[in-house]
């Protein structure tokens, strides 16, 4: 067994091991999801012909408007290597992030310092909130690695050290490990938000049942905020989906900012799925893709390590797919399917080299393997692929 | 599903005769609901007269036949390998302390081990439940998310 880094979702796990032999893929430590990502990345076979190459290069030259797109699973390497062909083409960088629900839930997270470091998190986080996130189905590592069961350096009892909180619209996995429960009406972050915030800043006193829940159980979570000395309040996609996604967030940001002022530490963090979200994000942001793609403004897309014609909105995907498609990228799914020309590279946790960003800003070095296969990255895919462009 | 040693009870002959190593009905149950014994080891249950009884007990008993010695029953196709179980586990803790910060367990010297994405028991006799500690130690059920863990 050898160490490897993982890219199955945004935890970017580099404590996992795993061998490859013929077809039997072997793991320690990694996760179903990232065992079972491992699993089918090892048996993909890269397709990395020449004339694959001059194809693609001859479509992006001759397009008009161009839409360089994917990235979420793309090494930071590889997203630096886009922006330049993108440039070069006079194309338009986009990705998934600017889709409603993702930009959103950055939030300005990093611009308004509202997140901190993960095994920051593992050392001093007391009292953990998971809103609208279960990690149980997710990301199923994160409890386990860094907010809820590791010891850390002001944590020595692991567990029995934290008070944790899970506030959702339903039952869920996640509540198992939670000392404070709380279902909520869909559509009542905010509202929750607010009386907890009020009772903070002593502006009123809950006595009653709020939004279902008993007058008691509330107070013991609001008491769970005064009490702890670092709270981590980790937001998933349900504060989104929810509605009123701006405010629910802004609400989130104040209530970090409350708990600072009475001189306690709190910090929010996202909870995303797709491993490189966060690298994206550092290289591309302020755009909004989802209406340009949909008016059908772009005659031809360079599509990288994304399976963007299954993930996007069906009318987004069915204008993008009337388009001249190249896709570059592990085999495999819908726009692979459907590109004029495809260009097979390795999957990232194969290729063995490259950055990532993990979901708190850190930046995760995938490490060299016996599986690994250097000479199809995407980086260097894309690299040649400008150089190519270049020339003609 | 735990037994409850009173349900096994209601269900033996409730005469402690004396005829089985436990002596008495009520140790006999409690012992039936650890899985520490089976209802064919009470004579008077295999007499006329108590064979519905007894089928009702082999009956509640038999899901316990897949548990491990220590009664930890770990469903592997409800596993998420989540690690939750290494992490917790204050045996692999002491075994491989790096667990202890939420890494994953490398070493063949925890009880749980997560291999190929869901998690193993690989020492069993090393869990507090076993002699010589007889700990009624339930943290790896009490954390399992998604309830693969079982204890009995």
């Amino acid at each position: 067994m050898e160490s490897i880094v993982c890219n199955g979702c945004s935890l970017l796990c580099d404590d996992v091991a795993a061998e490859v032999s013929g077809k039997t893929v072997n793991s320690l430590g990694l996760c179903t999801l990232g065992h079972t990502h491992l699993e089918k990345a090892a048996l993909q076979k890269t397709k990395q012909a020449e004339k694959d190459f001059e194809k693609a290069a001859d479509i992006l030259t001759t397009g008009e408007n161009i839409l360089v797109y994917g990235w979420t699973h793309a090494t930071n390497e590889a997203i630096k290597e886009g922006i330049e062909l993108s440039s070069l083409l006079n194309g338009y960088m986009a990705s998934s992030i600017d889709l409603g629900a993702t930009q959103v839930m950055e939030h300005d997270i990093n611009a308004s310092g509202l997140g901190i470091d993960l095994e920051y998190v593992r050392n001093n986080g007391d009292f953990i909130i998971y809103w609208g996130s279960d990690p149980s189905e997710s990301l199923h590592r994160h409890p386990s690695r860094f907010a809820v069961l590791p010891r850390g350096e002001k944590i020595p009892e692991g567990i029995e050290s934290r008070t944790i909180g899970v506030v959702d619209v339903r039952q869920t996995e996640t509540m198992k490990m939670a000392n404070h429960r709380l279902v909520i009406p869909g559509g009542k972050d905010a509202d929750l938000l607010d009386v907890i915030i009020s009772e903070l800043e002593e502006k009123s006193s809950i006595k009653d049942k709020v939004l279902g829940i008993p007058g008691s159980e509330l107070v013991g979570f609001v008491n769970g905020f005064r009490k702890a000395d670092c709270t981590v309040i980790f937001y998933g996609s349900g504060v989104i989906n929810s509605g009123n996604q701006e405010t629910n967030l802004t609400k989130i940001a104040k209530l970090v900012e409350v708990q600072r002022n009475n001189g306690k530490e709190a910090y929010a963090l996202p909870m995303f799925v797709q491993s490189n979200t966060m690298g994206v994000e550092k290289a591309v942001s302020g755009v909004h893709s989802l209406q340009r793609i949909s008016s059908g403004e772009f005659d031809t897309a360079l599509i990288v390590a994304d399976d963007a014609l299954a993930h996007l909105p069906g009318p987004a995907a069915k204008t993008l797919a009337k388009s001249h498609i190249v896709y570059v990228g592990p085999p495999g799914g819908l726009t692979d399917k459907r590109a004029a020309v495809s260009i097979h590279t390795a999957d990232t946790i194969v290729a063995g080299t490259g950055t990532m960003t993990r979901v708190d800003m850190n930046e995760m070095e995938f490490k060299k393997w016996k599986a690994s296969k250097e000479d199809a990255t995407i980086s260097q895919t894309i690299r040649k692929l400008t150089e190519l462009v270049r020339k003609k | 599903m735990k037994l409850n040693p009173m349900e096994l009870y209601n269900l033996l002959p409730k005469t402690n005769c004396r005829l089985c190593e436990p002596k008495t009905c009520m140790a006999f149950a409690t012992k039936l609901a650890l899985g520490d014994i089976s209802p064919d080891e009470c004579p008077p249950l295999l007499e006329a007269g108590f064979e519905k009884n007894l089928e009702k007990l082999r009956e509640m008993v038999a899901p316990m036949l897949s548990a491990e010695a220590t009664g930890i029953k770990l469903d592997e196709s409800k596993c998420t390998g989540c690690n939750n179980c290494v992490v917790v586990c204050p045996v692999d803790v002491a075994a491989e302390p790096p667990t202890s910060q939420g890494k994953a367990a490398m070493s063949t010297n925890t009880v749980f081990r997560v291999e190929n994405g869901v998690s193993k028991i690989i020492n069993l006799e090393r869990c507090r439940r076993f002699p010589p500690d007889r700990l009624n130690c339930r943290v790896c059920e009490q954390y399992c998310c998604t309830d693969a863990i079982e204890i009995w």
